[in-house]
């Protein structure tokens, strides 16, 4: 397949087969075919900011971001659960109530397509990139998802994101 | 199935031989295994275990355990990698066989060269490879790593900790930057202020100079080029006396053309050339360095030997400050993995008859030099024609200030800090896991 040639150069940073064991970097593999698509295609537009993603994607055409986008879609999503305290996932299942309608309980039923799956995904990636929601400086394209994280306690981000990393579904 | 297929013997549809085992050869390996499990492969490495390079510059400072950054081959041998504890001592190209000082000969149909740079120690009168223990290089990480951290450590207030950078072509061109950076973190962060870094380099500009200045100035006081400055860190760059070409060992002093300078901390870095087998292979005709075919990274010399890392020039030789030039690939472990996999590819493809895929190389070389601060360069490569092409759009460095010439918020600085140890855990779990 002459795409995995492609995706092998994405794997040095993603993770062999896209899954990824870098606390700080997401796994993609196993992600809707829309998500992926939409979030490179931002990306290459420059609609939205990425301290490194946004450089790399220009490099591609739109037909192998296409490409891209549909080959990791394919491959099952692996989530990495990150064990974390009874009190805090309490307390993560209560600061994460608002974020259920369109995540799930647990982040793994994300109720459309343009919405990521965040059970499993390592947690000190997902508060880097609530960081990234909650800061005026840096563009964002989801409102809601500005709107939502930034309506959070600057001390509960990193333990929503400790939730879903707990989550195995 | 291709020539390879009707030499093996012993149910193998091939034979596929790596010399050593960094990320380049570990690369390679894994992925001839994952592409082919009916190709026999076996690497050649005399370590047991694998130190990193990347982010080995934060265990200096006392950033990182050096622990987090060893390795060893048990992943491979998992995936059916046979892993042989020896060094590759002659290469027979007639015969397509490898002697090991171990005394095994092994016969390959492929043979994968990965084994880093030789250091050159003769380009400085009075240096040699028997002062290392007190003047390290650290340039291969492991024990010259914990060395240069003890000394810098032990450094009193108001000590020079000199660092020597060759001419290029080296390996992590970003490197002595990085270090620099980080040994400030390290002093400003221990009340030793007065302390100086003094970078005394080969070269008249460096990778990724401009973002590397900016992090001087807002965090160690970096006032401008040139020796004498005021600020932790100064650069005095070749045309200025950077070039040094003496050294006394017993006072540690260095002498350029214009300068001497006695240090506390001294870490000279070596000139690097190809690995030593690589060179006595017949690889490395020009320039020391091995030509590969940019198809399929096998040598220009030998189409059965594929030279990865490194020990290989891939494009031009390098034009520091020229944006647009279709300069050579740096000397990094993203890119050497990247060829690794390139090369792993082109070989399952010959030895199943198929035709050559198409390859693609990149890199990614992330710097940290502070707390939350670090930032990147990213390359792109395609091949058209059979010539290397730089994809100029795809590639690029950390942007110095956003578009409306406002600052960078400090966000994106603290992102490429955090994603620099997410990368170093992929790429190492990537090649030997
Ligand atoms: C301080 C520092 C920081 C760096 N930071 C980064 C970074 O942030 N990002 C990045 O991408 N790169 C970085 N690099 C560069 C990176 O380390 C190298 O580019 C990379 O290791 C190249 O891989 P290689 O396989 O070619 O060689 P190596 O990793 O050096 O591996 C070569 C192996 O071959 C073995 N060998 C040699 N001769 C023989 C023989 N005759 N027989 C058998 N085995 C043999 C050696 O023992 C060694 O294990 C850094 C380098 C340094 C020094
Ligand atoms: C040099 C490292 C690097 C390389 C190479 C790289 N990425 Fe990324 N990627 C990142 C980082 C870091 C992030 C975190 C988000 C950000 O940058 O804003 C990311 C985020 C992503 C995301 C978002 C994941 C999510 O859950 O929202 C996708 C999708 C993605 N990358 C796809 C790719 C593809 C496809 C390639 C290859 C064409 C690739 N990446 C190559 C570093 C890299
Ligand atoms: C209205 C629907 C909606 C709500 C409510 C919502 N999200 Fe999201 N979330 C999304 C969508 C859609 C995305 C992808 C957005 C994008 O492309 O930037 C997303 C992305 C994310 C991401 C980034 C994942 C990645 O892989 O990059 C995180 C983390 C996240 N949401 C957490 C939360 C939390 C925590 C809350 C509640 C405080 C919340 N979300 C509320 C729809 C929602």
């Amino acid at each position: 397949d002459p795409i995995e040639g492609l995706a092998r150069t994405c794997n040095n940073c993603h993770g062999t087969g896209g899954v990824s064991v870098g606390y700080s970097m997401p796994s993609i593999a196993g992600l809707s075919e829309t998500y992926l698509k939409n979030i490179l295609m931002e990306w290459k537009s420059g609609a939205r900011a990425s301290a490194n993603m946004t450089r790399l994607i220009k490099g591609y055409t739109d037909e192998e971001i296409a490409a891209l986008a549909g080959y990791y879609s394919k491959l099952p999503w692996t989530a990495q659960v990150q064990p974390a305290a009874k009190e805090l996932l309490a307390k993560g299942k209560d600061v994460t109530e608002r974020c259920e309608t369109c995540h799930g309980a647990t982040g793994g039923q994300p109720d459309d397509k343009e919405t990521p799956r965040l059970n499993g995904q390592w947690a000190k990636y997902l508060e880097l990139e609530m960081l990234k929601y909650r800061d005026e400086g840096f563009q964002m394209t989801h409102k809601k998802m500005m709107k939502n994280t930034r309506k959070m306690e600057e001390g509960d981000v990193a333990t929503a994101a400790k939730y879903y990393g707990a989550q195995s579904k | 199935a291709g020539p390879g297929a009707k030499r093996a013997s012993g149910g193998a549809k091939a034979r596929v031989v790596v010399i050593g085992g960094g990320y380049g050869g570990a690369t390679a390996a894994k992925y001839v295994k994952l592409l082919d499990g009916d190709i026999e492969v076996t690497l050649i490495e005399p370590n047991a275990v694998y130190t990193s390079c990347p982010l080995s510059n934060e265990v200096i400072s006392g950033h990182r355990d050096i622990k987090t950054l060893q390795v060893g081959y048990d992943g491979l041998k998992k995936r059916g990698v046979h892993v042989l504890q020896d060094m590759v001592i002659g290469v027979d190209r007639t015969k397509k066989v490898v002697t090991t000082k171990g005394g095994k000969k092994l016969e390959y149909d492929a043979l994968v060269m990965s084994p880093g740079v030789e250091f050159h120690y003769d380009n400085i009168a009075g240096y040699s490879e028997a002062v290392i223990n007190d003047i390290p290089h650290a340039w291969k990480a492991g024990e010259q790593t914990l060395i240069l951290q003890k000394q810098l450590m032990a450094m009193p207030d108001g000590g020079k900790f000199v660092i020597v950078v060759p001419k290029g072509p080296f390996r992590c061109p970003p490197g002595p930057y990085e270090r620099a950076s980080l040994a400030a973190s390290y002093l400003k962060h221990h009340g030793k202020t007065k302390s100086k870094i003094i970078i005394l380099d080969a070269n008249d500009s460096h990778s990724k100079k401009g973002l590397f200045q900016q992090a001087w100035k807002a965090m160690y006081g970096f006032e401008k080029e040139g020796m004498g400055t005021n600020g932790m860190i100064e650069w005095v760059k070749a045309s200025e006396g950077g070039t040094v070409n003496k050294l006394d060992v017993a006072s540690k002093t260095v002498h350029s053309d214009f300068v001497d300078l006695k240090a506390d901390v001294l870490n000279i870095i070596p000139a690097h050339k190809a690995g030593k087998i690589a060179v006595d292979t017949g690889l490395a005709k020009e320039s020391g360095w091995c030509k590969v075919v940019p198809m399929t990274m096998a040598s220009a010399e030998d189409e059965n030997i594929y030279t990865i890392g490194d020990s290989c020039v891939a494009g031009e030789m390098a034009l520091y400050g020229n944006p647009n030039a279709n300069f050579d690939m740096p000397k990094s472990a993203h890119i050497a993995m990247t060829q690794a996999k390139v090369a792993a590819a082109a070989i399952v493809a010959k030895v199943n008859g198929l035709p050559t895929p198409q390859p693609y190389y990149a890199n990614t070389c992330y710097s940290i030099v502070g707390d939350d601060y670090g930032f990147s360069v990213a390359h792109q490569y395609r091949v058209e024609n059979g010539t290397f092409k730089y994809i100029k759009e795809g590639s690029g460095v950390s942007p110095m200030a956003m578009p409306d010439k406002s600052p960078v918020p400090a966000i994106y600085r603290k992102l490429e800090a955090e994603y620099a140890d997410g990368w170093v855990r992929n790429v190492m779990a990537d090649a030997f896991g």
